[in-house]
């Protein structure tokens, strides 16, 4: 295939621009895609640096395999030109090419806030009695024994209930 | 004496559903659906907030209400798929189909972020009720763009800082903020660039921390550049009295005179005055609100009250300047 722009080269750099939800490709030859590279990225925008962030890891000329999201379909190019994931089960697909990245860019990789209570389900739960256990200790290592007593029930009636939902 | 260094606080999380594509897969059905599900979520017990549709709207409209930040600018742009859910009291506004399908929205005056998280935390769980949410165990929650994912939350805090301005302190000092995770930008214009001092600072990364020491984070370092800025007037008044009086009655004379008057130079000026009052050197402005009639005046906003052309724009604004500060 020859390149959209100047027709002379092979293309070699496959663009999809979504834009209000219309899909367009365009098939370009490495010189005419920095070229329009460069006019894209004029906006420094956080997703524009992240979606920099991955083609720099990954370098867009290595060849990756077309598999995408078994739910929206997107492939991890697309996701690597948009930044953005396509549905809920994106980050499934692509989490293991993702950590790197979102670690980099976070500075940690894992969630610590506040967990939904009925997408969290049990894992809530687990989480609770985690953070209780941790006052639990720190209570008693403040001899505040009626708060721990009262901890202690807490925990115990949250792991009832697991048990109870199993 | 009574100074207005922060002037309001704002607390976004990002939320998306389980069960549909995301914003820049699905379609216009699809996003129609999102909106059904969170306004039945939100008002079906009783009418809670007004549900408004970006197709309903005009570009003035949709500006005005960018400037008096009900929505964000990406969500003006989702002229077929955007909408948001506004409380009575616009404290909370609801955009969906945004780059996220949900962003709750709230906003406080003052230093109030702990107001505005437990208002937003409240609005998320009266959602989740009823609707299925997108987590992972380890990453938390699912956002369309990485940048927002684990707590979805964006805590902002915007501030007046005309001292450390006017002084060139102001670039030096919010670089090395940034070193601490922490973004600024100007509030109206564009990038880090500033019309009338105002600066806006917000968490960098939504990952690793919980939403409680995210914003004691953002907290402890809003009060340092207070108090930075409380010192740097402390300075100038002591030492540049008569320049910065000069300065001050400048500005309120052209303020409460001028016939026609641009954003930029209002804004300019505006913000010399608020500096005046707050320091006691121009008493007449004292008790005035200086920042409501700063985002009185932007653009949009003059269109959309007086439904009047752009050109007629500049001798309004100078005219509406001139009643506030006469009356």
């Amino acid at each position: 295939m020859l390149c959209d722009e100047c027709g002379k080269k092979e293309a070699n750099v496959h663009l999809t621009h979504i834009i209000n939800g219309k899909k367009t490709e365009s098939h370009l030859c490495e010189e005419c895609a920095n070229k329009t590279q460069s006019i894209f990225n004029s906006s420094f925008s956080m997703e524009n640096l992240f979606s920099a962030m991955l083609n720099n890891t990954f370098n867009a000329k290595t060849y990756l395999p077309k598999k995408g999201c078994s739910n929206c379909g997107m492939t991890y190019d697309e996701f690597r030109s948009i930044g953005k994931f396509g549905c809920s089960h994106c980050i499934d697909t692509f989490k293991h090419r993702l950590m790197p990245v979102v670690k980099s860019i976070q500075g940690y990789d894992s969630h610590t806030g506040k967990i939904p209570k009925r997408a969290g389900g049990k894992f809530k739960v687990q989480m609770d009695i985690k953070n209780l256990k941790a006052k639990l200790k720190s209570a008693v290592e403040r001899e505040e024994y009626e708060l721990a007593a009262k901890l202690r029930d807490e925990i115990h009636a949250l792991e009832k209930k697991i048990q109870g939902d199993e | 004496m009574e100074d207005n260094i922060v002037i309001s606080s704002r607390i976004r999380l990002a939320r998306n559903l389980k069960n549909y594509k995301f914003p820049v897969y699905m379609t216009t059905e699809e996003a129609n659906n999102v909106i059904a599900e969170v306004n039945y979520a939100l008002n079906k017990e009783r009418k809670n907030y007004d549900l408004i549709y970006m197709k309903e709207l005009t570009d003035v409209q949709k500006n005005s209400l960018i400037e008096n930040h009900l929505i964000s600018p990406a969500l003006a742009k989702k002229n077929d798929s955007g909408a948001f859910l506004l409380s009575p009291d616009k404290k909370i506004s609801i955009m969906i189909n945004e780059e996220d399908h949900i962003r709750i929205q709230t906003l406080g005056e003052g230093m109030s972020l702990k107001e505005c998280w437990d208002l937003g935390n409240k609005v998320d769980d009266d959602l989740e009720e009823y609707v299925d949410y997108a987590f992972d165990k380890e990453l938390g929650y699912v956002t369309s763009c990485p940048t927002n994912i684990g707590t979805g939350v964006r805590a902002s805090v915007m501030l007046h800082l005309p001292a450390l301005s006017i002084t060139n302190q102001v670039e030096k000092f919010l670089y090395s903020i940034s070193q601490l995770g922490i973004a600024v930008r100007g509030v109206y214009g564009e990038g880090t660039k500033s019309i009338g001092h105002l600066y806006q600072i917000s968490n960098q990364g939504t990952l690793g921390a919980s939403e409680e020491t995210l914003i004691e984070r953002i907290t402890q370092i809003v009060m340092q550049i207070v108090e930075k800025e409380r010192k740097t007037r402390e300075h100038l008044k002591k030492n540049n009295y008569d320049e910065l009086e000069d300065d001050f009655y400048r500005a309120y004379g052209l303020l409460t005179h001028a016939r026609k008057m641009t954003t930029d130079e209002a804004m300019k000026l505006l913000s010399l005055i608020k500096l005046g009052g707050e320091m006691g050197i121009t008493p007449m402005v004292i008790g005035k609100d200086i920042y409501k009639l700063m985002v009185k005046i932007q653009p949009n906003n003059i269109s959309n009250l007086e439904g009047i052309s752009m050109k007629e724009r500049d001798k309004k604004r100078a005219e509406i300047i001139r009643n506030e500060l006469l009356k």
